[in-house]
């Protein structure tokens, strides 16, 4: 396991770089993110352990960065003050590009993985923005009408997108639709719904609705998403049936899930960071040969579990809340990193975990 | 600062929300919280000499009756049902106790029912209503105890066991007179007697203090009934408003006098068990959004309850075995809780169930329990809902958990919160 301290910055987000095994960038702010500056460190992983190669102060703190999938220098900072920043790192000091039109603070950037030429932001003001680098402002203006912690674009559809918000409802957007009423909402799937009765298990008691802070498209299934928060349960949806309530729960947390995030080489495993102060990996139980849990054998399970799936390991290195969490996309499959508000980074294997 | 503190609020709504158990969990404050806004009970007397010697179960449940109407102030229509916890009744009572809720000024409208757990009926009855709150069915209700051991106490409280009972072991235990298997399992638990008097004795001496500093007046309401003096015959009118079971300058080594009531060496006597009394008790239970509606004083929550079986020739046992149920199912460690209200039907058992579940002495029955005042068998687990939140009151405490044994092997445990 290797280890970076973020000295006086508590972390929220950490990315690896879609175009080197070595790079990555955290996102953190002073004070926990409640009040001072934001600091974007870019982080080199050498035989030496981890060197800070580069970072940038903001003025507010910083809640998410996103790498540009165009161009290798370039990433985004989601700001506090409600402003989205682009730096390069081949510059000092000062970003590249500032867009200021959210209201509140941004929780999420993300790029769009297909197209490359755009990129989204989602903020507590209950919008979602497109933006175009080239372009001074956005393009759309999504409304959720909620604290919106979470958007991304589909990995496998340009104009497809997604996000979820504190009003416990995953959203779906399809740019392609007509711009009308609907401001290009397809889907509105609330991730409380209890799932559907089943032969053979008692009828699911209705659970209230709580805030969703997190959410991840599978790399490998483009109808599968999951989704998590203030209720500590991870949810697969499959949103060819929006009606039929959650694919899998996987219960486990003990507090709150700040992320999660689909792993770039196996399509039923997630990765997932928590304010208990732990990462876990699971798994969905949609793997073939992943054995499903016995019928007999369910008595002391967790009554809200559903679809066999199960938690494999569990990383518990962090002493404060877990913000961050990310796959490596290269390489052996397995290498994460995570980051968390005890002022650290930690890169670790999680193969090393599994059970 | 108003950026930080909204970020402050965010943050602590992810984790808070997530908190579904715990300490923390069970001080928060929610709408559909079940609440009391009043508790209170008439005072103990002692069976067979008592100032309630000459009441019946069903007027004594009156006073109770009346004396929660005049100090909540509710509207009686508002009261949906009421749960009465009675032991000895014939027919359970269920007649005369919906006359009594009649007379005390309950209309027609307020429903009425008697139910028997033993010992613990009075906290069934609470727990009863409390559930029925919860789950939709009443908006406001009422948990009351009665009981006249004076008139009902007896053998004629327990049928004859057929064939069938007797020829099944476990079955025939549930007969065994509680004093005889209390004194099996203080020999089988070595709880010698030296120890049993010391607690008694300490029951007596809180309760005596308790008295003293008037601790017990706020939770007592006075009663006035006609008593006939044993020397002359005389029927009186008396105003009863003390315990009148809690003597004066008991210590262990008095009791050490008493010869064993149950064996020739055993342990247990009239002065480390408890008392046979008369009383009753009644406490007003409602939705925490309803109490605000209504304006009524709120002076604490039921949080949850439990009720475990353990072997009928250990029902002393029951608090040990009910009391970690409770705390699991709400999440509380032991030193969460402040004040343990665990009714000592005998010395030997409460100090098992003390020294098993590893309990601090300081936290158990603040002032005095049956030993000292009595144990009226239906009132118990309602009285001590009155005598737990005067004193967390008083104490500026919160948790508290109210438990007892139950005879036949049961034991049944309460958190409560006192606000």
């Amino acid at each position: 396991m290797l280890e970076f301290r973020t000295q006086g910055y508590n972390g929220y987000s950490v990315k690896y770089s879609p175009f080197f095994d070595s790079r990555l960038a955290v996102a953190a702010s002073a004070n926990f993110g409640l009040v001072g500056n934001g600091r974007l460190y870019v982080l080199e992983l050498t035989a030496k352990g981890i060197v800070a190669e580069k970072w940038f102060d903001t003025q507010d703190s910083l809640f998410d960065t996103a790498w540009s999938e165009a161009h290798e220098n370039q990433l985004l900072a989601a700001s506090g003050d409600g402003s989205i920043k682009l730096f390069d790192i081949t510059l000092s000091d000062f970003p590249v590009q500032s867009w200021q039109e959210h209201a509140r603070e941004v929780f999420a950037v993300h790029w769009n993985l297909v197209a490359k030429d755009t990129f989204l932001s989602s903020s507590w003001d209950g919008t979602i923005k497109i933006w175009n680098p080239q372009s001074s402002a956005s393009l759309t203006t999504l409304p959720t009408h909620s604290c919106t912690y979470s958007a991304e674009f589909s990995p496998h559809s340009p104009n497809i997108l997604s996000s979820v918000s504190s009003d416990s409802h995953l959203r779906i957007f399809d740019l392609r639709t007509p711009a009308s009423a609907s401001n290009h909402l397809t889907l509105s799937i609330p991730i409380h719904t209890p799932p559907k009765p089943r032969m053979g298990a008692a009828a699911s008691v209705g659970i209230a609705p709580s805030e969703a802070l997190t959410h991840d498209w599978n790399k490998y299934r483009d109808t599968v998403l999951a989704t998590a928060g203030v209720d500590r349960l991870i949810r697969t949806f499959d949103i060819r049936a929006p009606n039929a309530g959650p694919v899998a729960v996987l219960a486990g947390h003990e507090y709150a899930v700040r992320r999660i995030t689909w792993s770039p080489h196996l399509s039923d495993i997630l990765l997932s960071a928590s304010y208990d102060m732990t990462c876990r990996a699971w798994t969905d139980g949609s793997a073939m040969g992943v054995t499903q849990v016995k019928q007999e054998n369910m008595v002391h399970q967790e009554p809200m579990a559903l679809g066999g799936g199960r938690q494999m390991g569990r990383m518990g290195r962090h002493t404060e809340f877990v913000t961050g969490v990310d796959w490596c996309l290269f390489g052996a499959e397995g290498w994460c990193a995570s980051t968390g508000w005890d002022e650290r980074v930690l890169v670790w294997d999680c193969r090393a975990l599994m059970q | 600062m108003f950026v930080a503190q909204e970020r402050l609020s965010q943050v602590s709504n992810h984790l808070s929300a997530a908190s579904k158990s715990g300490k923390q969990s069970i001080l928060e404050k929610h709408p559909d919280d079940v609440v009391v806004t009043c508790a209170l009970r008439t005072p103990i007397t002692k069976g067979g000499k008592g100032g309630f010697k000459d009441t019946a179960a069903a007027d004594l449940l009156l006073g109770a009756f009346k004396a929660l109407i005049e100090r909540s102030g509710i509207d009686t229509n508002l009261v949906e049902d009421i749960a009465v916890g009675t032991v000895l009744a014939p027919g359970g009572g269920a007649t005369e106790f919906r006359a009594a809720a009649l007379a005390a000024g309950f209309p027609v409208t307020a429903a009425v029912k008697s139910l028997n757990r033993q010992c613990s009926s009075g906290l069934q009855a609470c727990v009863d209503i409390a559930n029925q709150i919860k789950a939709g069915m009443i908006e406001i209700g009422i948990g009351a105890g009665t009981e006249s051991m004076s008139t009902q106490y007896g053998p004629q409280a327990i049928s004859e066991f057929s064939e069938l009972l007797e020829s099944h072991t476990e079955a025939a235990n549930c007969k065994v007179s509680m004093g005889v298997l209390s004194e099996k399992m203080a020999k089988a638990q070595n709880i010698p007697r030296s120890a049993q008097d010391k607690f008694a004795a300490e029951s007596f001496q809180k309760a005596v203090e308790a008295q003293k500093q008037g601790l017990f007046d706020e939770e007592i309401a006075p009663l006035t009934v006609k008593w006939t003096d044993p020397k002359t015959d005389e029927e009186k009118t008396i105003t009863v408003s003390k315990d009148d079971g809690v003597r004066q300058g008991i210590t262990a080594e008095s009791l050490g006098k008493i010869r064993p009531a149950f064996a020739k060496d055993g342990s247990i006597h009239a002065g480390n068990a408890s008392q046979i009394s008369d009383g009753a008790a009644a406490v007003l239970l409602m939705k925490r959004s309803t109490a605000q509606r209504l304006n009524q004083p709120i002076i604490g929550k039921f949080v949850q309850a439990s009720i475990v079986g353990v072997p009928p020739l250990l029902m002393g046992v029951g608090p040990a075995a009910a009391i970690p149920v409770v705390l699991q199912k709400t999440g509380l460690h032991k030193d969460d809780v402040d004040i343990w209200e665990i009714n000592e039907a005998f010395a030997s058992q409460c100090l098992y169930c003390i020294n098993e579940l590893g309990l601090d002495a300081k936290k158990i029955n603040p002032k005095g329990g049956a030993i000292a005042f009595g144990h009226p068998l239906g009132v118990t687990g309602a009285r001590q809902v009155s005598t737990l939140f005067t004193e967390l009151r008083r104490r500026g405490e919160k948790i508290g958990v109210t438990s007892m044994c139950v005879g036949t092997g049961m034991g049944m445990a309460a958190v409560w919160v006192a606000e």
